[in-house]
């Protein structure tokens, strides 16, 4: 039927289209549903089931990305991450990473797993051979043989033609610097896990996370992670303190300084350390960081905190005078002066004598809760948290009677970071604004929004003063860091260290703070040993003026042209304005 | 006339076609070009982290340190040696003071060269003569 009719539709077809151009247009796009309905309706069907397979292959492609094979994604959460470089306040490198190669196998892949092993063990023979046959015996689709292989070693196995062994890239944490800023970086496992330091804090920031949402992230796409430690500082302090911790046969040492107006830390030093590249012993007990892990009773170096809190209060002031004539007793203890003077000093001299009786009475003057108070104003009795994932909380006495206020006002009875006493001093010194320190860079703006205002800014320049005048006085213990040139103020401190419950005598630990310049802060150093001796050119003594105040005079000394403190050997003009107005022990 | 037609569709369609399939496989060759370029840039990124790691590590504090301990005769730096521009004097005015001391002293005439070059005229030689 349809052959014949066909031809009578092209005959009639031919006969109309004749009229016009435009017919013959119409004509070629005309469907004819009119009479093949059923095999139009099919092609449709077809072309539909077609475009939707194609839309569908489309879809398919553009969700699953061309790159996620198998391996990849079991690999991705293999390898170690990228990690962003940490670079130091002037952008020298302290951490990057680099590529290396790493073994890795296919247990369900490798035909002949004994022949395996015994090539593999052939070519990298620090492999354990037992250990190796029984990774390559599990059922797993991926395992590692050796991470980090030299180059060389890489070609040996490739030419070894293993089926199931291949390489994958990593990223290798290296320390160029080695030991230098060990304790603040801190390290990375060998998956790139920030383990301790800022590494950690990195990982806290989010990293990690990123990485564990399987985000591919190559080092070029992170930003490096600017500190404020200055390595040349860093490096000159260590250097220092090394000498010193030799010199003197100390058991550790350690040493920070900050800048008091912004809180950054510019050096951090804590010996022993350890090579972050090969951190196999930076667990051990001796090799913490003492300054924000420790706690120590930081000894005469409170009386600052002590005097402070005194003039500060308005019940003393810079001319108040206090009776040393004899010991304090206290119940069945007399506290005592280790450089005795036995008659009444004013503020200066009891700062500068070093008294214990003078700084326990100005204590005393203010009270129990008023001491109280004010350490915890100053940071003192709580735990402090930088970047530094490490800290320790102080140890405050349990229950606080005025005996423990008058041992805590000279440094005994309440152990705390040195970090946490450095940021105080930072505070006395520079107008009386506790900042918190920091191990990142940030300027003085920053620093003074998050600033506590804790004390007026007249006791500050007190503090200055007195800190000036322990260092200018001859009768001073702080003369040995009192480089010519940079105007130095500081205070010593000799704790006497707890062995078996008891206050020994010959086992001591010594601070000095210092303060450069005096007129007009800009950085704190901190030096403490732990057990100096007593040697050849100290006369029998290991207090701190011997110890820790010439070996931070040695750094002040080495340091201060590197941190941009210009030399004055003409002492300014009017360094303390309010204090010789007020005519203060020492100005005249 | 609709032969013609058709025969131009057709050619079209062809032309079309192959040119689409041009670019397809210009496309093709230009996605293996970036990815070769990738991977070459990520090759000299890894490089570049390498020589960077190890410039630092040559140029580390304290291996320059000891470097300059054994191989250099310097000494401490001194405080007293640290000055900043600005305590630097100003330039003097600029004078000749060797001629002010060889007119004082009337010698600021033209020098006379010796005529005859006999041995006793020349400047003495540092070399002992030959004998």
């Amino acid at each position: 039927m349809p052959l014949t009719s066909q031809p009578v539709h092209d005959l009639q077809q031919k006969r109309a289209p004749r009229l016009s151009i435009l017919g013959h247009l119409r004509e070629l796009f005309r469907m004819r549903v009119d009479k093949s309905t059923a095999r139009v309706g099919l092609a449709a069907i077809c072309f539909a089931g077609l475009f939707c397979v194609i839309g569908g292959r489309l879809i398919y492609l553009a969700v699953t990305s061309d790159t996620s094979s198998e391996m990849r994604r079991v690999t991705s959460s293999e390898i170690s991450a990228a990690r962003p470089d940490i670079v130091d306040r002037n952008g020298e490198i302290l951490a990057t990473d680099v590529k290396m190669v790493s073994v890795f196998a296919e247990p369900r892949n490798i035909i002949d797993k004994d022949e395996a092993v015994e090539l593999l063990t052939a070519v990298l023979p620090d492999l354990d051979a037992s250990d190796l046959r029984n990774k390559l015996g599990t059922k797993k689709g991926f395992v590692w043989v050796k991470r980090e292989i030299t180059p060389r070693q890489q070609a040996e196995v490739h030419r070894l033609g293993i089926p199931g062994v291949g390489f994958l890239p990593e990223n290798k944490r290296i320390y160029p610097n080695a030991e230098a800023a060990a304790h603040v970086l801190g390290f990375a496992n060998v998956d790139n896990v920030g383990i301790a330091g800022i590494e950690k804090y990195i990982d806290s920031q989010g990293l990690q996370d990123l990485n564990g949402a399987g985000f591919n992230i190559t080092s070029a796409d992170l930003k490096p992670v600017e500190l404020s430690i200055d390595l040349r500082v860093q490096h000159a302090l260590r250097d220092e303190l090394q000498k010193g911790m030799a010199k003197f046969k100390a058991k550790a040492v350690a040493g920070a300084i900050m800048d008091v107006n912004t809180g950054e830390m510019i050096a951090l030093v804590s010996l022993p350390d350890y090579d972050p590249n090969n951190p196999v012993d930076a667990l051990a007990d001796d090799r913490i960081n003492r300054i924000n892990v420790g706690v120590f009773e930081m000894g005469s170096t409170f009386k600052a905190l002590t005097t402070a809190m005194a003039l500060d209060s308005g019940k003393f002031n810079i001319n108040s005078s206090l009776d040393a004539r004899a010991g304090l007793r206290y119940g069945k203890f007399t506290i005592g002066d280790y450089h005795a003077t036995h008659r009444v000093l004013t503020v200066p001299e009891v700062f500068i004598h070093s008294s214990n009786i003078g700084t326990a009475r100005m204590a005393l003057g203010i009270g129990v809760e008023g001491h109280k108070a004010f350490l915890r104003k100053m940071g003192q009795l709580t735990r402090l948290t930088t970047e530094l994932p490490e800290n320790a909380e102080p140890i405050v006495p349990g229950r606080w009677g005025e005996l423990n206020t008058v041992t805590i006002a000279f440094g005994h009875g309440l152990a705390v970071a040195p970090l946490q006493a450095l940021m105080a001093v930072g505070a006395l010194t520079n107008g009386g604004n506790l900042i918190k320190p920091t191990f990142l860079k940030r300027d003085a703006a920053t620093a003074l929004a998050t600033a506590v205002p804790v004390i007026k800014p007249e006791t500050s320049e007190a503090m200055r003063y007195v800190l000036r005048l322990n260092a200018s006085n001859p009768a001073g213990s702080a003369s040995a860091a009192a480089i010519a040139g940079f105007f130095v103020g500081g205070k010593t401190g000799t704790a006497e260290k707890v062995i078996h419950g008891r206050y020994s005598k010959n086992k001591n630990l010594t601070t000095f703070t210092a303060v450069l310049p005096a007129d007009k802060p800009k950085y704190v150093f901190l030096t403490i040993m732990d057990e100096p001796q007593a040697i050849s050119g100290t006369y029998g003594f290991s207090t701190a003026g011997w110890n820790a105040g010439p070996v931070t005079g040695d750094v002040i000394e080495r340091v201060a042209p590197l941190l941009g403190v210009p030399p004055r050997f003409e002492p300014p003009a009017q360094p303390f304005p309010l204090m010789s107005r007020l005519g203060a022990w020492g100005t005249r | 006339m609709k032969r013609l037609l058709h025969f131009i569709a057709i050619t079209a369609l062809i032309a079309s076609a192959g040119y689409a399939y041009s670019i397809k496989y210009e496309t093709l060759f230009y996605v293996e070009q970036v990815a070769k370029l990738k991977s070459k840039v990520q090759r000299e990124r890894d490089a570049l982290a390498v020589l960077q790691a190890e410039w630092q590590f040559l140029d580390r504090p304290d291996r320059l340190q000891a470097a300059a301990d054994e191989h250099l005769d310097l000494q401490q730096m001194k405080i007293q040696q640290l000055a900043r521009l600005s305590d630097l004097p100003n330039r003097p005015s600029r004078e000749d003071e060797i001629g002010r001391k060889l007119e004082a002293l009337g010698l600021l005439e033209p020098t006379a060269t010796p005529k005859d070059k006999t041995s006793d005229a020349r400047t003495p030689s540092t070399q002992t003569p030959k004998r």
